[in-house]
């Protein structure tokens, strides 16, 4: 099971993904990224269907693109979620639906606040301060209530994410290779080392 | 394709019943051991399982009681055992008062997780085998012995729908402080901390990132609260109320039972945490 | 287990008093046993009309962002706000049109009609049949137990402070009794010349 993992603290959301890609029974690759960028200041992260978890969030970040050329701007965080919910709900009842999770981080520049917003296949969407998708949910959801706190620093935060991918190396019955951990903040999105 | 998968499908017919009745009336130290009265048709079993296990079939009408969060674990001065007290049947919150912790004995405690009858039972059950053994041996019994009893117990029922997660906990001059968990799969495991059902993983948590082997006894008792309490917070399964408990040299003591409701918020206030409730 | 309406669990109820109404809801959105966010609100308010919806939360967002925008367009063709039986029809076609593929909802309606002044209550089913009630509508996951709940504490003709404290105990007892309901609540009391919206704090568990 992959591993997705967003935690929003002061003025950042930190977003985590697990490095390996799984086939079956085998590891097909241990730098595996996640993620896709749909802008400046903003990042989906994803997990499900294999095939359709790329083609999907290629396709947002199509038309995020599009959107941002055409306008001239770029959709607020909270907008961009929206827009992926929208899609996701249509893509539900039609023939063959997307069959992905995701979690958008973002930062909004006009009102200069972090966002982290929560997805699934169903098209349910919440932001929420921390969260992830499938069983690192069920490890981590409690350690987070326990440790976070809203005015954390970007320091802080990694540290309650190693807190995190210790408790899953610990715990979780499949060697994930790790994490690779990604930052959003008003600097637009960066690779920090983990 | 069905009578080829028949084939390899275990499967508990009427006379495998008896034979493990007969096997159990043989047995000496299970003489006490009411008898288990059997539905008078063909397959028992499937029966049972048709109408009861919700994980063959979601939609059967009996709904036996699941859902829980317990833990033990080992420390310098014992052993700290926490249990929530809900009972659920499907979304249905059937009780909050549920005592998840059986005393089986003044020196061992067995805590319950699954069938609720199935883990009181054989539970209170265990406690009549280990005073037995007390008669004749003229001494107490061991834990491993008992976690092997109630172990070799469920294993006999194997395949017949028993439902049961379970930790056997006491101290004993020989063992020390010793934990072993048994379950209707007839695993049977010793360790030093371990957390059971549906709000494992939450108590896991909380209390793999805090815990040491140096813990106080007033540290560990509140560290096997909090880990409680954070999974009846996020399991929809698990909530009620905390009974905790310490396991000594001298047997255990009974820590006090604490309303989720009210602890909830007392926690909060007092830690700056589970900032993601607000007020 | 795989029930579309009790994926994300989540309940909602409404009551007639002495012209006043009042809706409320539970504030919980889980992910079958994993609690997720305990923000969100399943009463929505349209004008001086209210909705309320559970079930599957995709589509109660789904739902809630078109009754927001039909009402809007309503607004400014009409040059007045929806009243509550205008808008029970509007939620019950609506519905309707997904008759071979519906929305996997439990909408309640109340409000107080602006120029009769009586209070109005109604519930559907998931394809648009109105049920009107003179009393009291419930919906969600811990319907059988609001029904308990309403029919042991409702009393007709009850002013608004009683009707809060009627409404309120009959939500908190019965999603306290619900594994998918709780994690918080809001209550909107409904007078003909103001609404006024509480929080309630609850079990957390």
């Amino acid at each position: 099971m992959d591993i997705i993992l967003g935690i929003r603290v002061q003025d950042c959301t930190i977003i985590a993904t697990s490095k390996a890609f799984t086939r079956g029974i085998s590891i097909l690759n241990s730098t595996d990224d996640k993620t896709r960028q749909l802008g400046e200041h903003s990042l989906m992260a994803f997990t499900g269907e294999s095939g359709d978890t790329v083609q999907f969030a290629e396709y947002i970040q199509a038309n995020m693109q599009l959107h941002a050329m055409r306008e001239s701007y770029e959709l607020s965080p909270k907008a961009t979620a929206s827009f992926v919910r929208n899609q996701l709900a249509s893509s539900l009842r039609s023939r063959k639906p997307y069959q992905v999770n995701v979690l958008i981080a973002g930062f909004d520049t006009k009102t200069e606040k972090p966002s982290l917003n929560w997805l699934d296949y169903l098209g349910t969407n919440v932001e929420l301060p921390y969260c992830a998708h499938g069983y690192a949910a069920f490890y981590t959801s409690s350690l987070l209530d326990r440790h976070y706190r809203a005015d954390m620093t970007q320091q802080e935060g990694l540290d309650l994410l190693q807190l995190c991918v210790k408790e899953l190396q610990l715990r979780m019955p499949m060697d994930f290779k790790g994490v690779l951990v990604k930052v959003v903040s008003n600097e637009g999105v960066k690779i920090v080392d983990f | 394709m069905n009578s080829v998968a028949s084939q390899f499908t275990f499967k508990n017919t009427k006379q495998d019943f008896q034979d493990a009745q007969q096997s159990l009336s043989g047995f000496q130290q299970l003489n006490l051991a009411p008898s288990l009265a059997l539905p008078p048709i063909s397959q028992p079993t499937d029966f049972l399982r048709a109408h009861t296990d919700d994980s063959v079939n979601p939609d059967c009408k009996i709904k036996i009681a699941h859902g829980t969060t317990t833990l033990a674990f080992r420390f310098k001065e014992g052993i700290v055992v926490a249990v929530d007290s809900r009972a659920t049947a499907g979304n249905w919150i059937a009780s909050q008062t549920v005592k998840k912790v059986i005393e089986i004995n003044p020196f061992l405690l067995g805590t319950m997780a699954g069938g609720a009858a199935d883990c009181q039972y054989w539970e209170t059950w265990l406690g009549t085998q280990c005073r037995l053994h007390e008669l004749r041996e003229k001494e107490r019994i061991s834990v491993a012995a008992a976690s092997k009893i109630l172990s070799n117990l469920v294993y006999l029922y194997k395949g017949m729908g028993l439902s049961m997660g379970t930790m056997v906990c006491g101290y004993t001059k020989k063992e020390g402080p010793t934990i072993y968990y048994v379950d209707s799969d007839g695993t049977r495991l010793k360790g030093d901390l371990f957390c059971v059902g549906s709000g494992q993983t939450f108590a896991y948590g909380v209390l793999d990132a805090s815990y040491h082997w140096d813990l106080s006894v007033d540290e560990a008792l509140e560290l096997g609260k909090r880990s409680i309490l954070a999974a009846t917070h996020r399991d929809a399964y698990s909530g009620g109320s905390i009974n905790l408990f310490h396991v000594t040299e001298q047997g255990w003591v009974f820590h006090g039972n604490y309303d989720v409701g009210p602890l909830f918020w007392e926690t909060k206030a007092q830690e700056g945490s589970f900032n993601n409730v607000e007020g | 287990m795989s029930d579309p309406n009790s994926i994300n669990g989540g309940s909602a109820v409404a009551m007639v008093g002495k012209d006043c109404v009042a809706i409320a809801c539970d504030l919980r959105l889980g992910n079958q046993s994993l609690g997720l966010a305990n923000n969100f609100e399943k009463v929505f308010q349209l004008g001086h009309t209210f909705l309320g919806l559970t079930g599957l939360a995709s589509d109660v967002t789904t739902l809630s962002e078109t009754f927001r925008l039909k009402t809007n367009l309503y607004k400014m063709r009409e040059e007045r706000t929806i009243e509550p039986e205008t808008f029970a029809n509007l939620v019950s076609s609506t519905l309707y049109e997904k008759r071979f593929g519906p929305y996997f909802v439990g909408p309640i309606v109340a409000g107080i009609n602006s120029q009769t002044k009586k209070p109005f209550i109604c519930g559907f089913d998931l394809i648009g049949c109105i049920d009107f009630a003179k009393d009291f509508i419930v919906s969600g996951t811990a319907s059988d137990q609001l029904y308990g709940m309403c029919e042991a504490l409702y009393e007709p003709n009850l002013e608004p402070e009683d009707l809060f404290e009627t409404i309120s105990q009959a939500l908190l007892n019965a999603v306290d009794r619900d594994a998918l309901s709780g994690w918080g609540a809001v209550v909107y009391i409904v007078t003909k010349d103001q609404v006024v919206r509480k929080v309630l704090r609850t079990r957390q568990d």
